[in-house]
């Protein structure tokens, strides 16, 4: 029977301790809290590189991945991160296996038993991240159980690549696996392998190779916690579990007592729904009372036919990313930092749709939710001992670009060019600028690919592969630069290509303290090139950016300007498409930022000189780029004094701002405006 | 300890005076129990290409579509720093952002001074 969403969401957070437990934490010794989670660490990234070594799909071999240690209850314990996302989540199929299928005679669960699943309504994030859990027994008692999840860039959809644009509903997404015992005797079935590897025919391979990535980095890490147990006995490990949870739950909490009791709003917008331009609104209201803090997602627009959803366990996780990366950075990875919350995610709002909704594109549909959680934390936490880690948000954009086809070996494939993806603009801190080409929105330490490997393997040309300038949102302290690349399609006829990217329109990464959000992202594809001849020639007018390709257009085709984001299309031989990773939002008032940063930043070629003159208001020599300090102050006082002459009073800018209204015909998904409310049923066939 | 707080960047709370101030200069916005934006002085910035320089016009450049979403700037009105700015679709509600509980906060830090 299917987990209903609100014990989804509550089985993120730990289980009350058990007397057997508290009795077990008595078993350690000063000393060996510390020496014993820092082996649990240990054998956690050895699992992550025994994880990274074997498997073959771009997000694997990023480290956009997970491996974890759970207790018999299925609580997270600790995690290699990775995607923080997924070791959240991790918890919920393991509580699902411990509650139904242990018990079910017709399944059980013994040593060497190995679990598989990939379907939120079971606790998962979107059916491409497929998760393969173990259980870790020692003397026939059941210890711990431990998983490795990673996104599969192929699920069998009605569209390749997994992430279906046109998906209406979950029977449109291919593969979904509740929780199954996929191998038993600590070997996969292969008849079960053949079905997935089956219904991945676009990609066969990579699930079949990927597959059992997953399974030698979970029972890698299940050899060491037997290795543990045998050394130190099973109780020891008990102890040593429920010691880690109530560490981080305190630690959470007491952090939590410490801020300012209040309410924190933010709201951002999302431009696209399905595969059209849409407007949607995602809104938070974050409560902080005493220790405890409840996140409140009301107000974010309602479910659609689209695959944009996800479900609330979800929402949470990917909220958690913030968490675990700033706000509680240095508490254990495990469970007890949820402990302190509560969620309140209204039905029907895009974050809480109906069973039957298509949310392929959940993890794509939190980015939002990720801006505004880091948004709300860092108001939260500036007046605090944690100002350090107030920042703006992340790019958010979610560099989703997929290929498929025949690679150049004449394998098939559908996976992400990576390098986007895991080059994103870190937000600007309250005392730096963001990191450039920082990582993956979800997942910090995600790596992206040499271009030679791209090349060495993809059907692709990489000509570009750089910071993109003026990408990163200007402020006091500047938004991380994201990048741009331009591809080419390589050694093969055609290839198919489709954007998850958003922000064409507007970006749902936003400033922090008067910081500016980033720029949008156009869509750029040239068609029918002359590119091959050109590199034959040895021109030297082969354009190094994407403003030069589209400002020059030395490169002869058909120019094509359109939204960032696309559905599956064909790219023929010799084809170029221009990718965007977003740079992250700005931190603080222009005005403020140090004229010899921008001179930096110039120097560095991050911005251009247009922005250096008016959005910073710097007085610089172009040649020398030295900055004149003392006519910059000038420039700038003069800038403040402009700001309060255009400016209005809060009555006259209501009465002229109340008139105002969006185009109606990208309201359709909205819901009611402004408030975002249902107003229409969903009939999902 | 002292009866002002730094909440924001560019925003104090006086706790004894309940006022919202500009950290720059010191002017007194509005009461510590109102939205501080009521007491900035506003800016709606119609034409976002004036920040996002864009070698592209039309339908999809490197500025957002002012149909889409606007700049909106709060300035101090005594020093002209920028306090806060909102992307938001034209017309869409300025946003409460932070809602301190002001009792909690003044029996944090004011009786925690006069207990001293
Ligand atoms: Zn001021």
């Amino acid at each position: 029977m299917r987990p209903n969403p609100k014990k989804l969401l509550e089985w993120i957070k730990p289980g009350a301790p058990t007397d057997e437990e508290l009795e077990c934490m008595k078993l350690l010794q000063p000393g060996d809290y510390e020496i014993y989670t820092e082996k649990l660490n240990n054998f956690l990234l050895e699992s992550k590189e025994v994880f990274l070594k074997l498997g073959v799909s771009s997000m694997l071999r990023s480290g956009d991945l997970v491996t974890g240690i759970y207790a018999p209850s299925g609580d997270m314990v600790a995690a290699w991160c990775g995607t923080y996302l997924h070791a959240v989540v991790g918890q919920l199929p393991i509580k699902y296996v411990a509650e139904t299928w242990i018990k079910d005679p017709t399944v059980g669960c013994k040593d060497g038993d190995i679990f598989y699943c990939s379907d939120p309504l079971y606790g998962g994030i979107h059916n491409c991240d497929q998760i393969v859990v173990m259980p870790v027994f020692n003397d026939d008692e059941l210890i711990a159980w431990t998983n490795a999840a990673v996104h599969q860039p192929e699920t069998g959809a009605c569209e390749p690549g997994g992430m279906p644009l046109t998906a209406k509903t979950r029977h449109d997404e291919g593969m979904l696996l509740s929780p199954i015992k996929i191998g038993e005797n600590f070997r996969l079935r292969e008849d079960l392998v053949e079905m997935c590897v089956n219904l991945m025919s676009r990609a066969p391979r990579m699930q079949a190779i990927d597959m059992r990535a997953r399974l030698s980095a979970a029972d890698r890490l299940r050899t060491r916690l037997v290795a543990l147990a045998q050394e130190k006995g099973n109780d020891f490990v008990k102890g040593l579990f429920r010691r880690i949870l109530i560490e981080a739950e305190e630690g959470t909490r007491r952090r939590i007592r410490e801020w300012n009791d209040g309410t924190y709003r933010a709201v951002c917008f999302m431009d696209i729904v399905g595969e059209k331009h849409k407007l949607v609104r995602n809104y938070l209201t974050l409560h902080k009372k005493d220790d405890r803090l409840i996140w409140d997602f009301t107000g974010t627009s309602p479910e659609t036919d689209s695959p944009q959803h996800c479900m609330p366990h979800a929402l949470a996780a990917n909220v958690a990313i913030h968490l675990m990366s700033y706000s509680f950075h240095d508490l254990p990875v495990s469970g007890g930092i949820f402990a302190p919350m509560e969620w309140i995610v209204p039905d029907g709002c895009m974050f809480n749709p109906h069973y039957e909704a298509a949310q392929s594109n959940s993890a794509p549909s939190c980015h939002g939710a990720m801006t505004l959680g880091t948004i709300c934390m860092s108001k939260l936490m500036f007046d605090s001992p944690q100002r350090e880690l107030v920042a703006a948000a992340t790019g958010n954009t979610g560099v989703g670009i997929i290929v498929s086809g025949e690679n150049q070996w004449g394998v098939l494939i559908a996976d992400f060019l990576a390098f986007g993806l895991n080059t994103e603009g870190h937000g600007a801190r309250s005392d730096m600028d963001g990191i450039d080409a920082y990582g993956f929105s979800h997942c910090p330490t995600g790596r992206a690919p040499d271009v030679e490997d791209i090349e060495n393997e993809f059907q692709f040309f990489n000509l570009v592969a750089k910071l993109c300038k003026d990408s990163g949102g200007f402020g006091k302290y500047r938004g991380g630069a994201g990048t741009e690349t331009i591809y080419s399609v390589n050694y093969v006829n055609y290839a198919l290509y489709n954007s998850h990217v958003k922000g064409s329109k507007v970006r749902n990464c936003i400033g922090l303290f008067g910081g500016y959000p980033p720029g949008t992202l156009p869509g750029i594809e040239v068609l029918h090139t002359d590119l091959w001849e050109k590199l034959k020639r040895g021109d030297k007018d082969i354009p190094t950016g994407a403003v030069q390709l589209i400002s020059e257009r030395t490169i002869k085709g058909d120019y094509k300007i359109s939204s960032i984001f696309q559905k599956t299309h064909v790219m023929e031989n010799g084809d170029i498409w221009v990718v965007f990773s977003g740079g992250g939002a700005g931190y603080g008032d222009v005005l403020e930022r140090a004229p010899e940063m921008v001179m930096d930043d110039l120097r560095r070629e991050i911005i251009s000189h247009w922005t250096a003159e008016n959005v910073y208001h710097v007085a610089y020599d172009p040649e020398t780029l030295e900055a004149d300090v003392e006519k910059t102050k000038q420039l700038r006082k003069k800038e403040r004094e402009n700001r309060k002459a255009r400016a209005m009073t809060w009555a006259e800018f209501e009465k002229e701002w109340s008139q105002l209204r969006p185009p109606e015909d990208i309201l359709d998904y909205y819901g009611s405006w402004p408030d975002g409310k249902k107003t229409r049923e969903i009939i999902r066939l | 300890m002292s009866s002002v707080r730094q909440i924001t960047e560019y925003l104090n709370i006086d706790l004894e005076k309940e006022l919202w101030c500009c950290n720059r200069c010191g002017y007194e916005l509005i009461s510590a129990r109102e939205n501080y934006k009521k007491g900035c002085l506003v800016y709606i910035r119609k034409d976002p290409t004036t920040i996002y320089n864009s070698v592209l016009t039309g339908p999809f450049s490197f500025s957002p579509d002012p149909d889409w979403a606007m700049l909106v700037e709060f300035y101090c009105p005594n020093c002209g720093v920028m306090i806060e700015n909102e992307m938001l679709p034209p017309g869409h509600p300025v946003t409460h952002d932070i809602e301190l509980d002001i009792d909690k906060l003044k029996e944090k830090y004011l009786t925690a001074k006069s207990d001293k």
